[in-house]
């Protein structure tokens, strides 16, 4: 059943890139920040945050969370070392209030940004 | 004009190839790092608006880390102790010239005001906060809480370090902010830890200083 607007949950999207010497596979990435956040935090500030990833492509990914609570994710984030034996360090990039603002703003420019040095060598 | 305008520094990292350590910290958003076992200063190419300082980190048995300090007084050398016992801790804030005690353990007041009198920032180590878990975690947290409340009271200077050893430790300057937050710290002390403080430690360093409030006109 479709829930009334106002009782729904506000929630904010967290773009992220990934730096790590590996490719990392998606359910891991998912298990390790769902145990940082439960290691940080412990089950009762884990169920407010309320994390879930929302999509996760090699270097880029977006991670859902409450809106009050993005502050909380970001040290969550922050606080992941190594996955199943990579070293990694997540950046995020941006938070929005949207997927697709996260996605454009933020993920699509990084990599705008990164063809850029190139282009300048060409001229 | 967003309060992470500022020019960012991380002051204690080792790590293994300074250059890309370099481009991550550049990439991160960081205007300068501090090595603490950089051999030569030739030979790496620097990004563009970076630098790298030479630092040392001193070990030494407490008896003998007074004269350790002395030796690097004069020079531009950024001086860091890893603080830890109450004797090491004791030794290191009353010598004059040490830049940084970083994680002392056990703080309390005859420390803070030796620490104050000697204008020894403090360093919180969140490189502790990301590699650690569980009990060891909590422990640390529990000792920055204690050295946060000293520092307010007797306005110590407070730096903010990753203690990276590779470029997956360092973390963005939001994130430290984020981090530091675990322990009550807010966004604006830890801003000044990670801009302020740095930038006045670089100056002290630099030689036309003479003294604090002499300036060559």
């Amino acid at each position: 059943m479709k829930t009334l607007p106002t009782l729904r949950e506000k929630k904010r999207y967290i773009a992220f890139e990934i730096n790590s010497g590996m490719a990392i596979i998606r359910q891991e990435l998912v298990r390790e920040i769902s145990n940082s956040i439960i290691s940080l935090f412990g089950d009762k500030g884990a169920s407010e945050i309320n994390p879930s990833l929302m999509s996760f492509e090699g270097r880029f990914g977006i991670l859902r969370c409450a809106r009050e609570k993005t502050n909380e994710t970001r040290a969550g984030l922050a606080c992941i070392n190594n996955i199943h034996g990579i070293l990694v360090s997540i950046h995020v990039l941006g938070i929005s209030g949207t997927i697709k603002g996260a996605t454009e703003k933020f993920i699509q420019q990084s990599l705008v940004k990164e063809s850029e040095p190139e282009k300048r060598i060409k001229k | 004009m967003s309060k992470y305008d500022s020019k960012f520094y991380d002051f204690f990292t080792h790590p293994d190839s300074p250059e890309l350590m370099a481009a991550g910290a550049k990439k991160y958003g960081y205007s300068g790092i501090v090595v603490t076992n950089l051999k030569a200063n030739e030979g790496i190419i620097l990004p563009d608006d970076f630098s790298i300082y030479k630092g040392v980190e001193i070990q030494a048995k407490s008896s003998r880390i007074r004269e350790e300090i002395k030796k690097h007084r004069d020079s531009n050398i950024i001086t860091i102790v890893r603080g830890g016992e109450e004797d090491i801790n004791r030794a290191s804030v009353e010598s004059d010239g040490l830049d940084i005690l970083l994680q002392p353990s056990e703080f309390n007041n005859v420390l803070a005001k030796a620490a104050s009198d000697n204008s020894i920032a403090i360093g919180l180590n969140l490189g502790l906060l990301i590699r650690l878990r569980g009990d060891a975690r909590v422990r640390e947290l529990k000792n920055m809480r204690i050295i946060l409340k000293h520092a307010r009271k007797y306005k110590l200077k407070m730096i903010l370090t990753s203690d990276s050893s590779s470029v997956y430790d360092l973390r963005s300057p939001r994130e430290m902010v984020a981090l530091s937050s675990l322990f009550g710290m807010t966004p604006f002390e830890a801003i000044d830890a990670m801009s302020i403080t740095p930038e006045n430690i670089l100056r002290r360093k630099s030689p036309d200083y003479i003294k604090e409030g002499i300036e060559i006109i």
